[in-house]
C-alpha cells in the first residue's frame, strides 16, 4: 500500500480580499470629491502608460489629501495591507508597528472603452485596489472592467496534456479575474502583473490604487 | 562618471526573443476574397465555444486550415512559406535539416469590431505563433495603440529599479512590444508569449488569422495531439 502523499502549493502568491462594511456613505463622498477634481491640476503629470481620454489618473499623493473621506479610506486600505503582511510573513504585530509604511496612492475614473495595460509596480512590496464604484456591468459584456492578474508561472501553460490540463485550484494555470464590487479591497504582491480590461459601462468605474513599501 | 581609460566592454542582449514581421505575397484581391469569406462565416456555429462570448470580438474554432476554400488554401501556403524562413533563421538547423522537419499548423480567425479587443492569451502545444492581418483600418490619429498586437514583456523584470534601469535603451529596455497589423503582413513570435489585441478604436473591423505552428523531427512521437 502506498504511503500518504502530501501535495502543497510550492510557489504560492498571496491574495487578500476584504470588504468595508456600510461603505455607501464613504463611497458617495469619495465619488463626489474625485469627480470634482477630475482636472489637469490633479491629473498625474508623468503617466507610465499611453494616456487614454477614457481614463483619468490622479497624482500619486491621494492619501495626503486632508478630506475626512480620504483619510477614512486611507485607514481602511493601509490597515488591509498591514493585516496582509501579518498574515503572510513572520513579522510580529509589535515589529510591524515599529516599521514605517510608505505609500503612493491614486484614483482612476474610467469611462466607456477605458482600460489599463498590463503592468506591475517596481520599488513596492504590496499593492492594493479599492473599489469606490464598479460601474455598470452590461450583461452582454461579461469581460467588462475586470481586474485581471496574470499568472506568475510564465510558460507553465505552454505544454498541456491529459495529465495537467484539468489541474484544480490552486494549481491550475491561467489568469485570475476579479470583478470588483463597491467597498471591496484586494491586496497582492506588487510584482504580480495585472491589467484592467476595457470597461463597457455607460457610467463611471472608480477605483483607488496604492503601492506600499516599508522601512 | 565616465572615464576614457575604462576597459573595453562587450555588451550583448543575452536573452533575446525572436519577433519577425513578414510581408506575404498575398494579392489585395486574394485578401479581399478571404475577408469576404471569413466575414460571411463568422457565425455562431463556427464560434469557438470555449471562449467567453464577446459581441465585439468574434473568435472562430481552430479549424480554418481544414477548410477547402481556395482563398484559405492559398493564404495558408503563403503563411507557412513566410513563417519557415523566420523559424530557420532562429535555429541551428541547416536548411537541409530544416526541410526534413514536418510542420504542423492550426489556425482560427478573429474579427475585432470597433470597441472590441482580444484579451491576453498565449498558445499551448505550439512553438510558434503567427498572426496574419487580413483587414485593418488605417492608423488612427492620436490613438497609438488602437488595435495593435501587444506582446507582453516576457523577461523576468526585477522589482528593483533605479535611475539607470528605468531608462535603458533598446534592446535592453523593458516594456511591451507593439505591432501594428497591416493587411498582407504577418507577425511571428514564440507561442508562449502572452499577447493581446488592444481595443480597436477605429470605425472598421480588424480581421486576423491566428496560427499555432510546430515542427517535428521525422518519426518523433513525443508531441501530444493538439
Amino acid at each position: 500500500m502506498s504511503s500518504p502523499l502530501k501535495v502543497t502549493p510550492g510557489f504560492a502568491v498571496p491574495f487578500a480580499e476584504g470588504r468595508l462594511p456600510a461603505c455607501e456613505r464613504l463611497n458617495r463622498e469619495l465619488e463626489a470629491l474625485f469627480l470634482a477634481r477630475e482636472s489637469e491640476e490633479y491629473r498625474n503629470p508623468t503617466p507610465s502608460h499611453i494616456p487614454q481620454a477614457e481614463m483619468f489618473e490622479s497624482r500619486f499623493n491621494l492619501f495626503r489629501w486632508p478630506e475626512s473621506c480620504v483619510q477614512e479610506l486611507r485607514a481602511f486600505m493601509l490597515d488591509s495591507v498591514a493585516r496582509t503582511v501579518l498574515e503572510t510573513s513572520t513579522i510580529a504585530p509589535a515589529e510591524l508597528a515599529r516599521l514605517r509604511m510608505h505609500n503612493h496612492t491614486w484614483y482612476h475614473i474610467t469611462r466607456y472603452a477605458g482600460s489599463f495595460v498590463a503592468h506591475n509596480h517596481p520599488l513596492a512590496s504590496w499593492s492594493a485596489v479599492y473599489c469606490v464604484r464598479p460601474g455598470e456591468a452590461p450583461v452582454d459584456r461579461p469581460g467588462s472592467g475586470l481586474l485581471r492578474f496574470l499568472d506568475t508561472r510564465a510558460g507553465a501553460g505552454s505544454y498541456l496534456d491529459a495529465g495537467n490540463r484539468t489541474l484544480r485550484a490552486p494549481f491550475a494555470t491561467g489568469a485570475r479575474e476579479v470583478r470588483l464590487e463597491a467597498g471591496q479591497v484586494v491586496v497582492f504582491p506588487s510584482y504580480v502583473i495585472h491589467e484592467v480590461s476595457p470597461f463597457y459601462g455607460r457610467d463611471t468605474r472608480i477605483t483607488v490604487a496604492a503601492n506600499c513599501w516599508f522601512s | 562618471m565616465t572615464d576614457q581609460s575604462s576597459p573595453a566592454a562587450t555588451l550583448l542582449p543575452i536573452f533575446a526573443t525572436p519577433f519577425a514581421e513578414v510581408t506575404l505575397s498575398v494579392s489585395a484581391s486574394l485578401n479581399e476574397s478571404l475577408n469576404a469569406l471569413l466575414t460571411a462565416r463568422a457565425t455562431e456555429e463556427r464560434r469557438d465555444p470555449d471562449r467567453r462570448r464577446d459581441p465585439l470580438c468574434y473568435v472562430s474554432r481552430e479549424d480554418l486550415f481544414e477548410w477547402r476554400d481556395e482563398p484559405v488554401a492559398a493564404v495558408r501556403n503563403e503563411l507557412l512559406a513566410g513563417l519557415c524562413p523566420v523559424v530557420l533563421a532562429t535555429t541551428l538547423h541547416s536548411e537541409a535539416e530544416f526541410d526534413r522537419l514536418a510542420v504542423q499548423a492550426r489556425a482560427r480567425f478573429v474579427v475585432i469590431r470597433p470597441d472590441g479587443c482580444l484579451p491576453a492569451q498565449s498558445l499551448t502545444l505550439a512553438s510558434w505563433c503567427a498572426i496574419y492581418c487580413v483587414k485593418a483600418p488605417s492608423a488612427q490619429t492620436g490613438r497609438a495603440d488602437s488595435g495593435v498586437l501587444r506582446l507582453y514583456e516576457s523577461r523576468l523584470t526585477g522589482m528593483f529599479a533605479d535611475a539607470t534601469t528605468w531608462r535603458m535603451r533598446h534592446p535592453f529596455a523593458g516594456g511591451h512590444h507593439l505591432w501594428h497589423p497591416r493587411p498582407g503582413s504577418m507577425a511571428a513570435f514564440p507561442g508562449h508569449l502572452l499577447h493581446e489585441v488592444a481595443l480597436n478604436r477605429s470605425a472598421g473591423d480588424i480581421v486576423l488569422l491566428i496560427v499555432r505552428a510546430r515542427f517535428e523531427n521525422p518519426g518523433q512521437q513525443e508531441v501530444p495531439p493538439w
